[in-house]
């Protein structure tokens, strides 16, 4: 097919008239302009673009749209509360450096630290310590009465409600209960800080406040505290003190029947016995007393 | 992902309307059966509502126009295209009435019709894109989804073999 190029032009009608004439004339071009011509009153079928319509919604499709899952917010919240009482109960069970002992009545315990300095926990006492800044501070909070030999090394300290006991090596005794606060050193040298007072206590001395009063007490020669060997000692001590010492021994709940409980009492009482215990406290004092299961009635036996 | 225009009813609607006749032309220059060339574009405009969400409204009619020509594509057979002339149309020569004109030129017109039936698909569309819709090559070649150049070779195997059918008959 000769020119191409321009019956391409003339089929797009992209040809100037001038040209189609010239290509008309150029060679026989007879049949491709009757093709061009009867080709254009063809015709497709018509289509009632109504009707179609109508017949294409009989079809009854649905749309294929995007699944769209809304954050429910209350099962996020479910999740959430999971594993925040996951991550907080796992971090204290694995993340826990807070060490907590605690004796119950009529039970000893016998703890080591971390630094080798030894604890002894006397009948419901409770001891708490940090294990990882125990290296930088050695603290200690103590609830109750315990027997520490400290051994060499940084600042030693424990820290009760009534006050604050700090030593650098060496053994003491704290008492921490009601109304009673009393710190003995064995060994050494221990300073002892109460009402934001710090007395330095040297072996053989008690620091002791009773009622918020502080009491001379006379020097001791004891090595140990006398409950490491399964006694209690007192040294003119309130008669209510010594009965609560004794609760603790011997899980008994002890009344007064017109008792002066403030009247002091100096003496031993036995961890091992109850009515020995019972009767080292009474007779000193001209008592008598009565057991009925583990409640105790003191009273006077004059009367 | 926005609501799309396409799948709201009234957009889809006129967007229906306002390509069924083409789409179904399109369908019936390939498959030459009336009825299956309808059901192609149906089928065809159901694609496109089904999975109106996926599809971009300014690309909806190329891909109208792709559905249709791979809908063809999978179905096995297909008849002979065969065109049909529409009614009291005029011939070339206005003004010639003579009988043996009007014999010749409707000689002519089956001729035409017989070759055309005879063009490959590809030629056939592009051909009768081009004629009865009056369609520009560039038009037909975005439709299509190939070059203008494919479409000019299309257009040009198409004239050679109309012509030389016409004039050996």
């Amino acid at each position: 097919m000769k020119n191409e190029n321009n019956i391409l032009k003339w089929f797009d009608n992209e040809l100037s008239e001038q040209d189609i004439k010239e290509l008309k004339q150029s060679e026989d071009n007879n049949t491709l302009e009757k093709i061009a011509f009867y080709a254009k009153q063809m015709q497709a079928p018509q289509v009632d673009a109504q009707k179609a319509l109508a017949a294409f919604k009989e079809r009854k499709l649905t749309k294929n749209e995007p699944k769209v899952i809304p954050l429910n917010f209350k099962t996020f919240m479910k999740v959430a509360a999971v594993l925040v009482v996951m991550l907080t109960s796992s971090y204290f069970l694995f993340f826990n450096n807070n060490m907590a002992f605690e004796t119950q009545i009529a039970q000893n315990e016998t703890l080591t630290l971390p630094d080798n300095s030894e604890v002894i926990l006397n009948a419901s006492s409770k001891l708490n310590y940090n294990k990882k800044t125990w290296k930088n501070k050695r603290n200690l909070e103590l609830d109750g009465e315990a027997f520490f030999k400290v051994s060499k090394g940084k600042k030693f300290t424990v820290t009760t409600t009534a006050g604050t006991v700090q030593v650098l090596g060496t053994q003491f005794n704290v008492k921490e209960r009601d109304n009673y606060f009393e710190v003995q050193c064995y060994e050494g040298l221990v300073s002892v800080t109460f009402n934001n007072e710090t007395v330095k206590l040297p072996k053989g001395k008690t620091f002791r406040v009773v009622n918020g009063t502080i009491e001379t007490v006379a020097d001791f020669n004891a090595q140990n505290p006398s409950w490491l060997q399964d006694e209690t000692s007192f040294d003119k001590i309130p008669l209510s003190q010594v009965v609560n010492e004794l609760e603790r021994q011997y899980d008994l709940k002890v009344s007064f029947d017109s008792v002066d409980t403030s009247q002091l009492f100096t003496g031993t009482f036995t961890h091992k016995d109850k009515n020995i215990a019972l009767q080292s406290i009474t007779i000193p004092l001209k008592l008598s007393y009565r057991i009925e299961g583990n409640q105790v009635t003191l009273y006077k036996y004059e009367n | 992902m926005n609501e799309n225009k396409l799948c709201e009813e009234t957009y889809f609607n006129n967007f229906y309307l306002e390509h069924v006749q083409s789409a179904s032309n399109f369908a019936f220059y390939k498959c030459g059966d009336k009825d299956g060339a309808l059901d192609f574009v149906q089928d065809a405009f159901s694609k496109i509502w089904v999975n109106c969400s996926k599809i971009d409204f300014t690309k909806a009619k190329t891909y109208l126009f792709t559905t249709i020509n791979n809908l063809f594509l999978n179905t096995i057979k297909h008849n002979k295209v065969v065109m049909e002339y529409a009614k009291a149309t005029p011939y070339l020569d206005k003004t010639n009435e003579s009988p043996d004109y009007i014999l010749e030129e409707e000689e002519f017109k089956k001729k035409l019709q017989q070759a055309i039936s005879l063009l490959s698909d590809a030629q056939r569309e592009v051909f009768l894109l081009n004629r009865i819709e009056g369609k520009k090559y560039r038009e037909i070649a975005e439709l299509l989804d190939i070059s203008q150049k494919a479409v000019e070779k299309r257009m040009s195997g198409a004239l050679q073999i109309l012509r030389e059918h016409i004039e050996n008959i």
